[in-house]
């Protein structure tokens, strides 16, 4: 499952080696009209054996640990990340230097990093390119962030589903050690001490979320926690614990190797006028599948418009067919139709049109999707997923799908929608984790937007603003 | 098939001798990663189902248990949540089909339908009559941008149609 190579339209790159090159300047739309790309992250990823520690250092990996080590503190690294705004990468979005500083550094105990490399979100594999194609970036960030809190040992969680991300991050953990990385005082830094080890999952979407992770990396079921206590005081094996999605570590090499405030620069500001508006900064891997010509995963600046992502990236929809609905970031984010894609890809851009960033890779369904069939297949999967510990999602997910496949069958009625409503209020909101949420998330928005779909598979309510037989749409 | 299906255990089970000596020094170096033992549970499991014969066995949980310090019931709660275990036999190959949105929307039904129908089972997670094939329906494998994907033997094939998973079934003794 080597990354697919993708042949780019336009690059703003930081192009040779790490700490050679001025900082990228922002994007800027070309006389085309095309927005282009913005390789920091995945500079490395068309360079041959670009996996490889020999390979990987050419390019100047490990430079911005060196110069962390030699021209910070720990603290200043905790306040450049802190001026960059840099946002987790993961789905939620938490601003990435406040969550370090929560790290109590007075504690005596183990400090743990746990990289949260489970990619499990459907429609997602940005991460996948990062630990096949530049692992000893993803460890340097690590590393940096180790350095910046004050962790003594770093678990790389990699989904059991990734066995080539699993072999190239070992591969550089063990690169990494024998070069003095990783071990007894890095670097020759005296007391910067720590060890790295990857941790495999083994098939579980709740592993994911963050106290689900750290269950799972204790040897158990992955039953998501009631916080607080949160991780960062009482997290893996008991111990202040800093969780973070592969993406965003990555990005801490960047914000060392051009400042804090460069990265700050790039991507949407925040809106003074709206505290909650914290802005996305910086570059994001994003990515596209589903049902369109060009799938792939791409780096932008935010900004970049939705539309944009699939049509001038992705090649748009298959020959003879219409883009119907798109869920902009992975499976869990409410859904958007064709006429709303005009948004910029952004955390707080795409809350305010009642969506969300997400993982920033986008599902995209045609109109040969039958959105009740659809429905039913991310019914299945959160039922499927539910850890079962709290019963409006252990219950209620399955509920859903089975009202879903009752209509497909031609058996529903309107009181079906009822339900379905009743149901989502239930269970949104009521349980320990998100995963419900992300559950109702998608289903309540099709369910809204496209009702005239579900009407139309019901006996006696055909819908008359829609073509005849435009509902039973291709069987898959 | 839940867990529940199987019938009840007339005594309980003879525990494996775990780790067997080609798995002690893997199975010791894991531990050591971790400040407890249960840790080592999700690495060692994987260790475990590959060197016996791709499934864990109520001997072999009950070895793995006493190794780490565990009980019986802890290892079964992993085997039973974790999708990529299996607690019975798995048959010479095993097929994972994803059936998650991007997957479906690019015709992985179809490829469920294929798989069932070579290996001769009218379900998912049932070993073939002929002890062949086990074939999983699996949520997202994280291969979106070249889906459909299947997994064969923990192998990665990406694009793939219903011809293309016919010849690669075929091709497995």
């Amino acid at each position: 499952m080597t990354a697919k190579k993708k042949a780019s339209k336009k690059k703003a790159a930081a192009k040779g080696p790490a700490g050679s090159t001025p900082a990228p300047a922002r994007a800027q739309r070309g006389a085309d009209g095309v927005y282009p790309e913005t390789q920091i992250l995945s500079r490395n990823f068309g360079v041959e054996d670009s996996w490889t520690l020999a390979v990987a250092r050419e390019q100047g990996a490990y430079t911005m640990l060196e110069k962390a080590l030699a021209t910070m503190t720990p603290a200043q690294v905790v306040e450049e990340v802190k001026t960059s705004r840099l946002r987790g990468r993961g789905g939620a979005g938490f601003p990435t230097g406040v969550k370090w500083g929560f790290i109590p550094q007075d504690s005596k105990k183990t400090k743990y990093l746990v990289l949260n490399a489970d990619e499990s979100e459907p429609g997602t594999f940005k991460d996948r390119y990062l630990m096949e194609l530049d692992p000893h970036l993803v460890l340097e960030g690590c590393l940096l962030c180790a350095y910046a809190t004050g962790l003594d040992v770093i678990y790389i969680y990699i989904r059991g589903e990734y066995p080539l991300s699993i072999t190239r991050m070992e591969g550089a953990i063990e690169e990494a050690r024998q070069a003095g990385y990783l071990g007894k005082n890095i670097l020759g830094k005296q007391g910067f001490t720590v060890e790295a080890h990857v941790h495999p999952g083994a098939g579980a979407y709740i592993c994911g979320e963050e106290t689900g992770m750290l269950e799972s990396l204790e040897g158990k079921r992955g039953h998501p926690r009631i916080k607080p206590p949160f991780p960062a005081v009482e997290g893996a094996f008991g111990c202040p614990t800093v969780i973070n999605n592969v993406e965003t570590l990555a990005h801490v090499p960047c914000i060392i190797e051009f400042g804090g405030a460069w990265f700050a620069g790039l991507g949407i500001q925040p809106d003074p006028a709206n505290p909650r508006a914290l802005g996305s900064s910086g570059t994001k891997l994003m990515g596209v599948s589903g049902d369109v010509k060009n799938p792939g995963v791409w780096e932008f600046e935010f900004g970049i418009t939705l539309r944009e992502l699939i049509y001038d990236y992705a090649g748009g929809p298959l020959d003879g067919r219409k883009v119907k609905a798109v869920i902009p970031g992975g499976l869990s984010m409410p859904v958007l139709t064709a006429g709303e894609l005009d948004v910029p890809m952004g955390y707080d851009a795409l809350q305010k049109v009642g969506s969300g960033l997400g993982t920033a890779t986008a599902i995209v369904m045609d109109d040969a999707c039958d959105m009740v069939e659809a429905c039913e297949n991310i019914a299945h999967f959160f039922a499927d997923e539910s850890c079962g510990q709290c019963t409006p999602c252990r219950e209620g997910c399955h509920w859903m799908e089975k009202i879903f496949a009752r209509i497909k069958a031609g058996e529903g009625t309107p009181k079906d929608l009822d339900l379905l409503e009743h149901l989502f209020v239930n269970i949104e909101g009521r349980t320990i984790c998100a995963l419900a949420d992300a559950a109702v998330w998608p289903l309540r928005s099709i369910l809204r937007k496209f009702r005239h779909e579900f009407l139309a598979q019901m006996p006696g309510q055909s819908d008359p603003a829609l073509p005849a037989g435009s509902a039973a749409v291709g069987a898959r | 098939m839940s867990a529940f299906e199987a019938s009840a255990p007339a005594a309980p089970p003879v525990p494996a001798s775990f780790p067997p000596k080609e798995l002690r020094q893997a199975c010791d170096e894991i531990v050591a990663r971790y400040p407890t033992r249960m840790a080592a549970c999700l690495p060692v499991l994987h260790l475990a189902q590959k060197h016996f014969g791709g499934w864990i066995s109520p001997e072999v949980e009950a070895g793995v248990a006493a190794y780490l310090e565990v009980s019986d019931s802890h290892i079964r709660g992993l085997l039973t949540f974790y999708a990529m275990f299996n607690t019975r036999p798995s048959g010479r190959h095993e097929v994972w089909v994803c059936r998650t949105l991007t997957c479906w929307l690019r015709g992985a039904a179809g490829l469920r339908r294929t798989a069932l129908a070579k290996a001769g089972v009218d379900r998912c997670g049932v070993e073939s009559p002929d002890g062949r094939f086990l074939v999983k329906d699996m949520e997202c494998l994280g291969l979106c941008e070249v889906a459909p994907a299947v997994f064969i033997d923990g192998a990665p094939h990406t694009e793939v149609t219903t011809e293309s998973l016919e010849q690669l079934m075929d091709a497995c003794e």
